[in-house]
């Protein structure tokens, strides 16, 4: 049983599972831009804006980080993606999508981040954006969570797979797991921040005092916002970001040694998208012919 | 249809290569067998032909592989997929979509087939798998055979000329695997399709080989007709080792061939046959009374009173389905029980239920059918080590354990890369450490090589000659032959028949082995014990 | 039925869902959606009765959490009068204090709205399979909306190996509780599921996944990239309130991603099997969905409401034969 036998020992950083090449980078760059405007919209909507309406600025922005999200993905997937990143995202999306059913409601148990971060920073950045956005676009297709704050939700998860993948690789062992709890902990914490800042004006409505006021002083609307998310959703952000780490700091050494064996048992190929995709292949794939 | 040239393959990292110097023709219309112990490289050999060696695994492919006119250094195996049609080891692994239909199309669609074409072939598959009944089902509720079919069927959608198969019976009852062999041989037979099969037990399936092809330990490969391939010895069914007593030639290698000249051989075995003494039951150690297991939807066990004998070994047989796996979990304490008393020891009896599981686990041990579930750790000694911890018994005793049951085994090998053979030794060491009173097995000869099988039919002779009890789910009746001493079989969640396994193996038509088939009204059931009664006679 | 019309229907559920308060509108809703979630079920479409205590779960968790932690208002007849407790170490959170009528029934409200949306997600992916939606999906999005296939049909098989292999901890006499006892039954279940990629990877890679006639488009990347630079653009345009250049900004980003996909798509061979027709079931349902969805933006709660329970006539001439001929 050869194929699945004994794991060679191959370089300690496989291939990544989905190669960023020069445009899509650049599309991924543009996206942050176009999230980051997204996310904080109420701290920078300009007062006489059709979109300080509190309730249509989710709505409206929502689409277009929908179609952000499906362009940028496309650009990822450009020229052929490797049947076996394809197969890994699909049961890795799986696999958050059915955590997250189990520790929804649970005070901000949310254990999908602990799979977000070890599989973006075994298996790249490229794959940790897709691997964020397809669990939960799938979760919330099995679970039902499908709503104006899907986008943005796949977003920001997308965001804590890539900056996983992003992380020095130096660390190992011990200082790894450290390292990413950490990470995952910030990542996570700013994720539910992110999520009520985009949110806030939409589920508070405008009469109560920590409402949002378009066009008021910066500083104003940043000191309503930071109560109101002491008031709601500290706890459940503060539990999301322990959770996280103490997900990763339990399973992260066992988990990431899974993950870098499937890596290099999976040998990613991704077919240079224009001209000699054979060539490429054998050399990617470490098949070779004698 | 197929020609191996010069072949090796070797992966990356490793010195020896998998396979090694293959020259190997199969001609068109020809069932081809695969054989060889767990780890030859089988699989190398079948991945090979569909490009999918070195291309999707890596490695390093020395000489030539031309298949259907297709040369596997310049085609992919996408781009072989309409000459060459690959049913992988377990079929619900590789299916893509969710119901029958679509899981037969989608080879179809991949290659971009009209709709019109697509409607036709998906009809003939149907028609001639005897699926036509189950086009809309969910692949997830079809049964094991069903879903080898399907499987099957997926891949011959595209109109491949050859259909290669890893051990598309492994995991099957002897009916539905006696329906996927029909399936296979029609397709030789009518339709001149190429066939590559790997399988384990020969048993079932080198009476239909035209070519059979013997991968050894060392990756060096002989091929020619089955009689001449197979000598006794590792990698031979019964009726080849049952051959060699008789020195019978050439070797038969259907029971019915084996009947024609068996009468010879019969009469000096009536002859010699003494009158058994049958051992009187021994002391109780587990008494179940009444089991009942309902799952959400179905009724699994419907009221079965079951006692186990120090001592001894009883096999539950029975189709896939019938309540076997239910009832072991429900004996184990660690399964639900919805009625029912089970009772450990003579007196005064406790429930494995009402145990901790700690304390359970020191007086009924279960290995679920997939072993693997109970390994967590990232590597053999690590999981020994807790095995220890677990058992609360002195540092060492799984390792000791699991190098009598399987040899030595590198301490830091990740469970997952064992073969499936040293992997069910690992976790009966885990299981067997504390030294439990009653072994429950689940499928354990799943995947298992005759090396593998006669290994663990060791390890429970040790067992029970410590005075534990044995009960163990199967499918494979020569296994069953070789270790139970009473057969249980179960169906649609009750018991059907409960008898000393000799008895009830000989007289069944669907769970009699090779050798009581062939010998059939002499009640012996394996070659070792033919050996014995002629031995007896002179 | 196409597999879209339905999730049109429950998308216009979710935003007016979002938009009412009166507990009888959104009642009325829930109904509807367990209404379409009974009669309208596909065969193996995975049970219902999950969305429903999930829905039922949230209502609950609204209202726990109201009583613990909510903002209470001095509004409405006191029910109980707990007492409060500000905590140091949280400030500006108030533990119990009393519980109104208003306030309970505001926090119910809020519950059952998000309740609505879930039974209506949940009735459309009862009634049509998300992944045949996702097969849908234009050709460009082929892995991904293969990926996601993949995910839809393996989570539950994944939620029942978590269950196998926490049963099997006790097997080797661990205890089934706790942090520590989850996690560990996580590694074999993403373990199996790594080694199932793999095996699923071949199986489709054997089946001809991913072949192409040609070579790819070189202008896919930058029209890709354009298409992003001109949704920041108009992003910003949208929140500067400049909608002279955010407008044109959009549209010139859409019809760039439009002509990067089918770009992309190009040189792709293959067919698909099932052609979904849409016929007047299916611009029933999901007319009925749009008009929910327009007059819920538009302030119009009740004729909304009105309109998603006419969209259930859709369910009609699917059920009328069966039930003549039982």
């Amino acid at each position: 049983m050869s194929p699945r036998g004994r794991a060679p020992d191959r370089a300690q950083w496989p291939e990544p599972a989905i190669q960023l090449r020069s445009w899509s980078t650049a599309a991924l760059a543009l996206s942050c831009a176009v999230g980051l405007a997204a996310f904080c919209w109420p701290l920078l909507v300009a007062p006489g804006a059709g979109l300080a309406h509190a309730t249509d600025a989710p709505l409206i922005l929502g689409a277009v980080l929908a179609c952000v999200l499906v362009v940028v993905h496309l650009a990822l997937v450009d020229g052929g993606m490797d049947v076996k990143a394809v197969a890994l995202l699909g049961l890795l999306s799986a696999v958050g999508a059915a955590l997250r059913p189990l520790s929804a409601g649970t005070a901000g148990v949310e254990l999908v981040f602990t799979v977000l971060v070890l599989g973006g920073r075994v298996l790249g950045a490229g794959f940790g954006f897709a691997l964020g956005a397809t669990t939960l676009g799938v979760s919330a297709l099995l679970t039902g969570g499908v709503g104006p704050w899907l986008p943005f939700q796949m977003l920001g998860a997308a965001w804590v797979g890539l900056g996983a993948g992003l992380l020095p690789r130096a660390p190992r062992g011990r200082l790894e797991v450290a390292m990413l709890a950490g990470y995952g902990a910030v990542a996570a914490f700013a994720y539910g921040t992110a999520m009520n800042l985009s949110f806030w004006p939409f589920t508070l409505g405008a009469d109560t005092a920590l409402s949002f006021v378009p066009g008021a002083p910066l500083g104003d609307n940043l000191r309503r916002l930071l109560a109101f998310t002491a008031a709601t959703s500290l706890g459940w952000d503060l539990g999301r970001a322990v959770t996280t780490a103490v997900g990763v700091a339990l399973v992260g050494a066992p988990v990431i040694a899974l993950l870098r064996r499937a890596a290099s048992r999976a040998r990613f190929v991704t077919p240079e998208p224009r001209h000699a995709e054979h060539r490429a292949t054998r050399r990617a794939s470490g098949a070779t012919f004698e | 249809m197929i020609s191996v040239e010069r072949v090796s393959v070797t992966y990356p990292g490793q010195s020896h290569p998998a396979v090694h110097d293959v020259d190997l023709e199969i001609p068109e219309g020809e069932l081809c067998l695969v054989v060889g112990p767990t780890g030859s490289g089988k699989s190398t050999l079948l991945r090979t032909i569909s490009g999918l060696v070195p291309h999707f695994s890596g490695g390093t492919l020395a000489g030539r592989v031309v298949v259907a006119g297709r040369d596997t250094r310049t085609h992919r195996p996408r781009d072989l997929a309409d000459a060459v049609g690959v049913v992988l080891q377990d079929p619900a692994r590789g299916f893509v979509t969710e119901t029958v239909t679509d899981e037969l199309v989608y080879a179809m669609e991949q290659l971009g087939l009209p709709r019109a074409v697509m409607r036709t072939r998906t009809e003939e598959v149907l028609d001639l798998l005897g699926l036509a009944d189950l086009r809309d089902a969910p692949l997830r509720d079809l049964s094991g055979g069903e879903q080898q079919r399907v499987a099957i069927g997926a891949v011959l959608t595209a109109h491949p000329q050859v259909l290669v198969l890893d051990e598309p019976t492994s995991a099957l009852d002897p009916p539905a695997a006696d329906d996927v062999l029909a399936a296979l041989t029609r397709l030789v037979h009518d339709q001149g399709m190429t066939v590559v099969l790997a399988e384990h037990r020969l048993e079932r399936v080198v009476q239909y080989a035209d070519l059979v092809v013997a991968v050894a330990a060392d990756g060096t490969v002989s091929h020619g007709a089955a009689g001449d391939v197979l000598g006794p010895g590792s990698a031979a069914p019964p009726l080849v080792e049952l051959a060699a007593v008789a020195g019978w030639r050439p070797v038969p290698l259907s029971v019915r061939d084996a009947r024609r000249r068996v009468a010879p051989l019969r009469d000096r075995l009536t002859a010699a046959r003494t009158r058994e003494v049958l051992p009187g039951p021994g002391r109780a150690v587990l008494t179940a009374r009444g089991i009942q297991v309902r799952h959400r939807r179905a009724h699994a066990v419907r009221g079965v009173d079951l006692t186990l004998a120090a001592a001894s070994v009883t096999a539950v047989m029975g189709r896939n389905g019938a309540g076997k796996s239910s009832l072991l979990w429900a004996l184990s304490g660690a399964g639900p029980r919805s009625a029912g008393s089970v009772t450990l020891g003579p007196e005064p009896g406790q429930d494995p239920a009402a145990l901790d599981a700690a304390a359970a686990r020191r007086l009924v041990a279960l290995v679920p059918q997939d072993p693997t579930d109970l390994l967590y750790l990232g590597s053999v000694g690590a999981e020994c080590r807790a095995g220890d911890t677990q058992a609360a018994v002195a540092a060492g005793t799984c390792a000791q354990l699991l190098e009598r049951f399987a040899g030595p085994v590198p301490a830091q090998a990740h469970p997952r890369d064992l073969s499936e053979g040293q992997r069910l030794a690992l976790v009966l060491a885990v299981q067997l450490a504390a030294d439990p009173l009653v072994l429950l097995l689940d499928e354990p000869t799943r995947g298992l090589d005759y090396a593998a099988k006669r290994a663990l039919v060791a390890v429970l002779a040790q067992h029970t000659a410590r005075g534990g009890a044995v009960l163990l789910s199967s499918h494979d009746v020569e296994f069953v032959a070789q270790c139970a001493d009473r057969v249980v079989v179960m169906s649609d969640g009750v018991t059907v028949t409960d008898g000393p396994a000799r008895d009830v193996l000989v007289a069944s038509p669907t769970f009699a082995p090779q050798v009581a088939k062939v010998l059939h009204p002499v009640p012996l059931l394996t070659v070792a014990e033919v050996r014995e009664a002629l031995a007896a006679a002179r | 039925m196409h597999p879209a019309a339905w999730w049109v229907w429950a998308a216009g559920v979710v935003v007016l869902a979002g938009r009412i308060h009166a507990p009888q509108a959104l009642a009325a809703l829930a109904v509807a959606a367990c209404v379409l979630a009974t009669a309208g079920r596909r065969q193996g479409a995975p049970s219902f009765a999950g969305y429903v205590a999930l829905a039922l779960g949230i209502v609950a968790v609204r209202v726990v959490f109201h009583v613990l932690v909510g903002i209470k208002t001095p509004t409405g007849r006191v029910l109980v009068d707990l007492p409060s407790w500000h905590p140091a170490w949280a400030p500006g959170v108030q533990l119990l204090g009393p519980v109104t009528t208003t306030g309970l029934g505001t926090a119910a409200a809020q519950g059952l709205a998000l309740a609505v949306m879930v039974l209506a997600v949940g009735a459309a992916a009862t009634a049509s399979s998300p992944a045949r939606l996702l097969r849908s999906l234009p050709a460009a999005l082929h892995h991904l909306a293969t990926a996601a296939v993949i995910a839809v049909g393996v989570a539950p098989s994944l939620v029942a190996a978590v269950a196998a292999a926490r049963r099997a901890r006790r097997l080797r006499g661990l205890t089934t509780r706790g942090p520590r006892a989850i996690a560990h039954a996580a590694v074999p279940v993403l373990a199996d599921a790594l080694d199932r990629a793999l095996d699923l990877a071949a199986s489709m890679e054997v089946r001809g996944y991913a072949r192409r006639s040609g070579p790819g488009d070189r202008r896919v990347g930058p029209a890709l990239a354009g298409a992003v630079l001109a949704a920041a653009v108009g992003t910003y345009g949208l929140l500067a309130g400049a909608p002279a250049y955010a407008v044109p900004a959009l549209s010139l980003g859409a019809a760039l991603a439009v002509a990067g996909a089918s770009l992309a798509a190009r040189g792709q061979a293959r067919t698909r099997y099932r052609e979904d027709p849409w016929g007047y079931r299916e611009w029933c349902a999901a007319g009925a969905g749009a008009m929910t969805g327009v007059a819920g933006v538009a302030g119009l709660p009740l004729l909304a409401t009105a309109i998603a329970l006419l969209g259930l006539l859709a369910l009609l001439p699917a059920r009328l034969p069966a039930e003549v001929s039982v």
